[in-house]
């Protein structure tokens, strides 16, 4: 999806040389601390932010990929639905935006709020909605128009054990129907359910690869020791 | 350029005016509110304005009309002749004079009767109440036989002269301003509310352009702005009997460009803004050249020479001119081409002009 790409905020190198291939059809975690540069990369593939070097490719098109937006389903960390609309409206409205009919809004709408665990409160407006809801609003947005592939950034930031495990349940049946979903996240324990990962530190790419070859690359037991072993590896290399 | 992306956007923002009903009841208040404030304060609610009637009509119709001139806008006094009346007004004892000729009721029967009116015209509001009372009588009158239509007022002015009344002179200009204050005011918040809250990101992730994104807002913006115009206007006529006698729907194409003009600067405002703070500090600044600059209150003949280029370069100058023609002089679009052309190139300016802003700050 992207190759040798950087991006620098004045002094500070977010992405430094970032070349990743995120196979279509897999659970893609991208993990790291905050400041390793994943937000970033999201939001260079989306083209919302123009790379400093390097190209980077979403669904096989070179971006800014406005024609491929469409198949395209992002959830920023922050939530952004409007709350001063109600669940419907925020739904509609990013549907339109994304050229669906009405009626495939009207039935995807339902089937998405069901998901989500919002569908009692479609009716309400956003901004009387607790954290979580809003949160599952916003992914319930990203989810609507069915996507290929869907960027998701911290997806289950205060959403309950249960819901959360719902939630990857659907994500692997997206991709036995060929969807590709990259994830972030800094829960190393979720990046385990990932089938590639790659680990981010202060905008490098420290490794790449299913979760079990990493830990045994690293002889370690879990990602976040591994990611500490890649981190100490980097600072002082063998031999 | 997508269309029905420009109508997603539109239909938001309109969903978020219905859901926001403080702001609702702002969009048609605060017009109204101005309107009020200016009206009275310049149209000039007066009372007990002297009027001397000098009633030499054989027939009765004269007298209908004075039986008419209820309230108490004027204080009637009846003079047997006019030279004497004249004398008071040109002594500054009476405001007006109005002179019923002997042969009054027949000319009238016969659609054509000349009501003398002799005026001291140096408080154009008050002579502005002697006209709207005397019209508005006429009107009640003779509602039987052609209404004030068939009655022409022949009015000399002793002292001063003006051909209309001051709140009709500046009632255009006020709808105007109106319209600049309220879709300003919108229009600089919308960019910067989405900014902030990270909206404008998530909605450049979808296939909206900032184009589309702009079009959609000024077309929701300019919705409202007609609407408030059509209140402002209704109000005014109701409240302060102004005469429109143009094409009403020319009228609201003025407005109707002159509001997306506005909306486009505004939202260059909004776009080059940080937070709201520092986008609601750009209302005062398109607002003040505007009404000192803008030929409403003072004619722009009245500005003086240094700065008269400037009140071309304001936009509400054009829509001042306009409106005025069309309301007051019954003017149509190709007497005020113009001022159409310079509004429209103005309001394609603009939104491009925020667009273009726009697509720098995703």
């Amino acid at each position: 999806m992207c190759k040798d790409l950087s991006k620098r905020f004045g002094e500070i190198e977010a992405l430094q040389g970032l070349t990743l291939l995120v196979p279509r059809g897999t659970i893609f975690g991208l993990l790291g601390p905050n400041g390793a540069g994943k937000t970033t990369t999201i939001r260079l593939w989306l083209g919302l932010t123009e790379p400093s070097g390097g190209t980077a490719f979403v669904l096989g098109r070179r971006i800014p990929p406005r024609e491929v937006l469409p198949q395209i389903g992002y959830m920023p960390q922050d939530v952004a639905v409007y709350g001063d609309l109600t669940v419907d409206e925020n739904l509609a409205l990013f549907g339109r935006l994304v050229g669906m009919t009405a009626e495939s809004i009207e039935d995807r709408t339902e089937e998405v709020l069901e998901l989500v665990d919002i569908a009692t409160r479609r009716h309400h407006l956003v901004s009387t909605l607790s954290g979580g809801m809003r949160r599952r609003t916003s992914l319930a947005v990203a989810l609507l128009h069915d996507p290929d592939l869907l960027l998701l950034d911290e997806p289950t930031v205060g959403v309950d054990p249960e819901l959360r495990a719902a939630f990857w349940t659907y994500f692997r049946d997206l991709t036995r129907r060929g969807k590709t979903v990259v994830i972030t996240t800094h829960y190393m324990e979720e990046a385990a359910r990932c089938d590639r990962v790659a680990l981010l530190h202060q905008g490098r790419l420290l490794a790449e690869g299913p979760p079990s070859v990493i830990k045994q690359r690293t002889r370690t037991g879990n990602l976040d020791e591994a990611f500490l072993a890649l981190v100490r590896g980097e600072r002082e290399p063998r031999g | 350029m997508n269309a029905r992306r420009v109508l997603a956007v539109a239909q938001k923002s309109l969903s978020q005016f219905r859901h926001d009903k403080r702001t609702l009841v702002f969009v048609v208040g605060m017009p109204l509110l101005m309107v009020l404030a200016f009206g009275y304060t310049f149209g000039g609610q007066v009372h007990d304005v002297r009027t001397l009637v000098v009633n030499q009509d054989a027939g009765p119709m004269g007298a209908r009309l004075v039986q008419n001139l209820t309230g108490d806008t004027l204080s009637l006094a009846s003079y047997a002749d006019v030279a004497s009346a004249r004398a008071e007004v040109e002594a500054g004892r009476a405001w007006a004079v109005l002179w019923f000729p002997a042969n009054f009721t027949q000319d009238l029967l016969g659609r054509r009767a000349v009501l003398r009116l002799l005026l001291d015209g140096t408080s154009p509001p008050i002579a502005g109440a002697v006209l709207s009372s005397v019209r508005a009588a006429a009107q009640t009158a003779f509602a039987g036989t052609g209404g004030a239509a068939v009655l022409t007022l022949d009015s000399e002015y002793v002292y001063g002269s003006s051909d209309t009344r001051f709140i009709d002179s500046f009632a255009p200009g006020v709808i105007a301003l109106a319209v600049l204050m309220v879709t300003t005011i919108f229009s600089v918040i919308v960019i910067v509310r989405e900014k902030t809250g990270g909206m404008l990101e998530r909605l450049f992730s979808t296939p909206l352009a900032p184009l589309e994104l702009v079009l959609g807002h000024a077309a929701a913006l300019s919705l409202i702005a007609v609407a408030q115009s059509a209140v402002i206007l209704v109000a005014t006529i109701l409240l302060f009997q102004i005469q429109i006698v143009g094409n009403v729907a020319l009228v609201f194409a003025v407005l109707l460009l002159f509001a997306v003009g506005n909306q486009g600067l505004g939202m260059v405002a909004s776009a080059a803004a940080r937070n709201e703070l520092q986008a609601v500090q750009f209302i005062p600044l398109v607002l003040f050249p505007s009404l000192l600059l803008g030929g409403v209150f003072y004619p722009l003949e009245a500005i003086p020479g240094g700065l008269r280029p400037l009140a071309y370069l304001i936009p509400v100058t054009y829509a001042n001119d306009a409106m005025r023609s069309v309301m007051l002089r019954g003017w149509g679009i190709g007497d005020v081409g113009i001022d159409i052309v310079v509004l429209a190139a103005y309001a394609i300016v603009a939104l491009l002009a925020a667009a273009v802003f726009i697509r720098r700050q995703a």
